[in-house]
């Protein structure tokens, strides 16, 4: 099992060390080998994640909640890389001046984003995770600033400087937890999660709280917690789609994983009333300015960047409730979120593609012009709206559930209502792009998908959250139920 | 040598010092800043001279002034003659009269003062007049929360609001100097004082430039005696202040601790002393920066109210 | 006269440490008045410096030898490449006369949404929350004393007091490298006896931070000619 996370740590960097210097060609192909590969080897990780932790060589820890973490991220990785193929074939076939730099550029942030993604969910240092979420900071912002307009540029400047500001906070949250660790463990202590998590009972309060807050405030800015979510809409909708889907699929869900340990460590040392509280402000919060701002939406990549503070806002509220089939469909949710919002990304950059413009006035009759993406592209915006039978269906209702369990009943209630009204944003927009007759005339396109390597990774996203809805394997079950006896603190 | 003096004779040499001593430390001020420019400036003793040639003049007042006007100028000068009595000037012990008032009582009698003389302003009608009086009084309504926050400070450290009490603490041992609420307060002090006596970057002491006359333009319409007497009054103000910020914050040594004779006489020496060394410190910013703006001197004002607070919060917070 | 009980005066050392952590609040305050985008940076090299010479303190009072390489680091680090970092990228844009090389260096900061005044105010407000929260919470440390931690933390707030009224993002990216110097002050205070490996993800965030600033801010002046966020304001709801 060694070998194996240590090749989930060197394939991703060999390949963006490759993509530096090698022709785009070769770049691209040794993305997607790199993508498909590292997937199949968190996939090789999960049998054993379901029945022991990993731990190697003190720095590296792999546990059930982060194999959870790491199939969201390769999964992603793998759709992302064979969907670059078909995205930069375009730039490629019109010879663009500079297309081979920004192709160079982007190959290697491409690579390089993902191996910081899939090396923070297994590091067993607080200070090593702290560094992993800073350093995906500044590889996507260069990523987000690399398409050169105005938009990005300004998009790209909001999110490093909220970005990590909010990471300064993480780093006094980190900090503090250093000193509370500090009191019961020894000067010498050196920001180890596993030592930290055995002396929970015995830590100081006090600093375990500050630490949890700041920690949630700080990471919350990576994951669009409100109210420091104010540059998730620009940063997703200024990047390139696939870096788009990397940011709300991934690196929110990494943030997510690191908010996620403070909650043990929090949770064991000061009880879970506390932690669960903070979390469900915050939770509510931002689902409810999101539902809101969906119903008004203008730009499809925008929209789907509320939907990812939406979605983020759901799973604090299912953290905060704390039953075990709750947590289980956080677990659940982290995977099929990153599933349906990649394939929501990839589909609505096709329709940008063909139609050559991100608003949703000026994308009309989707299903007449793109006999594959176009219902692709629906059926993604009705999973993320929680439609049966796929898998965010599935999470969403063991999330209520695991509200009402916990004899908490108006919260529940009011995320049913709230995401309600997210579909009815998101739907009647997919509508108008969908359904509404194509524009005929001179400016009329012709029928056709832009390029198969844009469908593919879809397809496996829909097959992945039909899987995810209707039967999940008996070892993702095994590992989910691991994950959450790992956080679990029975309510 | 040995003599001890009578205590109504230490308090007489409290206002006789400060009365005497103020014009002379004006007079080392411009002879220092003129050196600084290049010049040999006036001499040092020039400020006596003037007050003598004034007292000479004869007096005007304009059409429709008062008795307010030619009162004012007693007045002041009054107050400006109360004040030595309530702060350490010579001895490091309380004398019966210094508890006339503390610390707090001392600021409302030059407050008083001040207020005098821009009453007598505005009776004149004339525009300077007027236009100095009540800029004047505008920035000390800006600059009373900085000088409140100083007093608080003190009497955070103290207990109490007498400065001689605080003194005695500053020269109780060095962690009392380095403490940083005692450092804020100064440096606070230091600034409100640039600002009352009229130096950079507040306003320009010489000359008469109407675009930023605060202080200088109030005693435009005096003349003769009283303009003499207002002159040594606003000298004798810049010597009280001083001697408050350098017996009481900054430098709170060579007081005599007896009523000797020798003692008082070396109390003597030594405040003229300092005074001089810190009108040289005046007069070296005096040169190095520019006069604000009037509208900008709300920030050098926040500035100063910045470091009263922190010195607040510095004590009653952090046991500082 | 009333007989309220008298504040203890600390021991020197806590003074004078308190009085060098004043200096890096009372640097962070400085940040707000300077006009010219040169002297903020030089107000930034100073109080890196301060950190330095604190750490430097602390480790010779507290034989802590661990923190005399931490400041040669941070000094070698934060005094002396970022402001020759920052000053290269700042003289190569701002507005460039015809034949003249452009004068970036000496260009004035955008103006605050704010007067100074208020500013400061604002930022005396803010600072005073900072202090008494902190006060609050009650966090002993063992190396320097409690007023330490409450200004390092009123200088993160402050901090960001100056990120948000500014409008040129040379301003608000120093804002935000002071915010780290904010940061790095608390880790003295509450984990002087911290290893290495902290230290190391500091300096290693500085470095990578400014080598973004860099990136973009030429980004944004070769969109927009100018420092000025004013125009920052396409992307809306």
């Amino acid at each position: 099992m060694l070998a194996v996370i240590l090749l989930l740590l060197i394939l991703p960097f060999a390949a963006a060390a490759v993509s530096l210097r090698a022709p785009d060609r070769v770049a691209e192909a040794v993305t997607a080998v790199s993508g498909v590969a590292c997937f199949g080897l968190v996939l090789a990780l999960v049998p054993a994640a379901a029945h022991h932790n990993l731990d190697y060589l003190s720095y590296l820890r792999v546990d059930a909640v982060s194999v959870v973490f790491l199939m969201a991220t390769s999964f992603l990785y793998a759709a992302v890389a064979v969907y670059s193929i078909g995205y930069l074939a375009p730039s490629r076939r019109s010879r663009e001046p500079g297309f081979s730099r920004y192709s160079r550029r982007f190959y290697t942030g491409l690579n390089l984003f993902a191996w910081t993604m899939l090396a923070a969910p297994m590091m067993n240092n607080l200070a090593l995770l702290w560094i992993a979420v800073e350093v995906t900071t500044v590889i996507s912002a260069l990523l987000v600033a690399i398409e050169n307009t105005d938009g990005a540029a300004e998009a790209a400047w909001k999110y490093i400087l909220i970005a990590s500001a909010g990471l300064g906070l993480a780093l006094l949250a980190t900090i503090f937890t250093y000193y509370a660790g500090a009191q019961v463990l020894g000067q010498h202590y050196d920001l180890s999660f596993t030592p930290l998590l055995h002396a929970g009972a015995r830590l100081p309060h006090t600093p375990v709280r500050l630490a949890f807050v700041l920690a949630v405030l700080g990471f919350g800015t990576k994951m669009g917690l409100f109210p420091v979510h104010t540059w998730l809409p620009d940063a997703h909708s200024e990047a390139p789609t696939p870096v788009s889907a990397l940011l709300s699929g991934s690196l929110l869900a990494v943030s997510f994983y690191a908010i996620l340990r403070y909650y043990q460590v929090a949770a064991a040392a000061v009880g879970p009333a506390f932690p669960r509280d903070v979390l469900l402000v915050f939770g509510v919060a931002s689902l409810l300015l999101a539902a809101l701002y969906l119903l008004d939406q203008r730009d499809v990549k925008r929209m789907l960047a509320y939907s990812s503070v939406e979605h983020m806002g759901i799973l604090a509220i299912g953290v905060s409730f704390g039953a075990p089939i709750a947590l289980a469909g956080v677990l659940l949710h982290v995977l099929a979120h990153a599933a349906a919002k990649g394939n929501a990304f990839m589909g609505a950059g096709v329709l940008v593609h063909k139609f050559g413009s991100k608003r949703i006035s000026g994308i009309t009759g989707g299903l007449d012009l793109l006999p594959w993406s176009g219902p692709l592209f629906g059926i993604a915006i009705l999973a993320l709206c929680a439609m049966p039978p796929f898998g965010i269906f599935r999470s969403e209702f063991e999330i209520v559930q695991g509200g009402f369990s916990s004899a908490r009943y108006a919260t529940p209630a009011v995320l049913i209502v709230l995401v309600t009204l997210a579909f009815f944003g998101l739907t009647v927009a997919a509508n108008r792009m969908l359904l509404l007759p194509a524009r005929g005339g001179a400016k009329a396109l012709t029928r056709g998908e832009p390029s198969a390597w844009m469908v593919v990774p879809v397809v496996a996203g829909v097959a992945a959250l039909l899987v995810l809805g209707v039967h999940p394997p008996a070892e993702l079950t095994g590992l989910l139920s691991r994950a959450v006896h790992q956080l679990g603190v029975a309510t | 040598m040995s003599a001890d003096l009578p205590i109504p004779v230490i308090q007489f040499l409290q206002v006789a010092t400060i009365g005497v001593a103020a014009p002379g430390i004006s007079g080392v001020i411009a002879k220092v800043e003129a050196r600084l420019q290049g010049r040999r400036g006036p001499r040092v003793l020039q400020p006596y001279y003037d007050v003598a040639k004034l007292l000479r003049k004869e007096s005007l007042a304009p059409e429709g002034a008062s008795w307010v006007f030619l009162a004012a100028p007693v007045g002041a000068a009054a107050c400006y003659l109360t004040v030595p009595l309530l702060i350490p000037v010579l001895t490091s012990f309380g004398l019966p009269l210094g508890y006339m008032g503390d610390i707090l009582g001392g600021g409302l009698i030059l407050a008083l003062a001040s207020f005098l003389v821009a009453i007598a302003a505005s009776e004149t009608g004339s525009p300077y007049a007027q236009l100095g009086a009540s800029r004047a009084k505008t920035f000390s309504a800006i600059t009373e929360p900085v000088v409140l926050f100083v007093i608080f400070v003190v009497a955070l450290v103290t207990g109490t609001d007498l400065p001689y009490a605080l003194a005695a603490t500053v020269r109780s041992s060095a962690s009392q100097i380095v403490r940083p609420a005692h450092l804020l307060a100064a440096a606070a002090l230091f600034m409100v004082i640039l600002a009352e006596t009229g130096r950079i970057p507040v306003e320009t002491h010489t000359g008469t430039n109407e675009f930023g006359m605060i202080e200088e333009a109030r005693p435009f319409e005096h003349s003769g005696p009283y303009f003499a007497l207002l002159k040594w009054g606003s000298w004798m103000k810049q010597l009280i202040l001083y001697t408050i910020l350098l017996n009481v914050f900054v430098a709170p040594w060579g007081l005599a601790a007896t009523a000797q004779t020798g003692d008082v006489a070396l109390a003597i020496v030594a405040l003229v002393g300092k005074a001089a060394v810190l009108g040289v410190v005046v007069a070296v910013i005096d040169n190095s920066f520019a006069k604000l703006r009037l509208f900008k001197i709300t920030e050098y004002v926040s500035a100063a109210f910045l470091l009263a607070v922190l010195g607040v919060f510095t004590l009653y917070l952090g046991g500082g | 006269m009333s007989a309220t009980a008298a504040v203890a005066a600390p021991s020197v050392y806590s003074g004078g440490a308190s009085v060098i952590s004043l200096g890096v609040l009372l640097a962070e305050f400085g940040m707000f008045r300077q006009a010219l985008l040169r002297d903020q940076v030089r107000l930034y090299a100073v109080q890196s410096g301060l950190i330095s010479v604190l750490a430097i303190l602390v480790a010779a009072v507290r034989h802590l030898p661990d923190l005399y390489v931490l400041a040669a680091l941070s000094a070698a680090l934060k005094v002396v490449i970022v402001p020759i970092v920052l000053r290269r990228l700042l003289r190569g844009i701002g507005r460039a006369g015809e034949d003249e090389p452009a004068a970036g260096w000496t260009e004035i900061a955008g103006s605050g949404s704010l007067s100074l005044a208020n500013t400061v105010l604002l930022a005396i407000a803010v600072a005073a929350f900072g202090f008494f929260s902190v006060r609050a919470l009650d966090i002993r440390s063992s190396v320097l004393p409690p007023t330490a931690l409450e200004i390092s933390v009123s200088v993160a707030l402050v901090a960001f007091v100056l990120m948000i009224t500014r409008r040129d993002v040379a301003s608000q990216a120093i804002g935000f490298l002071s915010l780290e110097n904010g940061i790095s002050l608390a880790a003295l205070v509450v984990a002087a006896g911290l290893p290495l490996i902290l230290e190391v993800a500091f300096l290693f965030d500085l470095l990578v931070a400014v080598v973004v600033f860099e990136l973009l801010i030429r980004v944004h002046h070769g969109r927009a000619e100018s420092l000025s966020t004013a125009d920052l304001t396409s992307l809306r709801g």
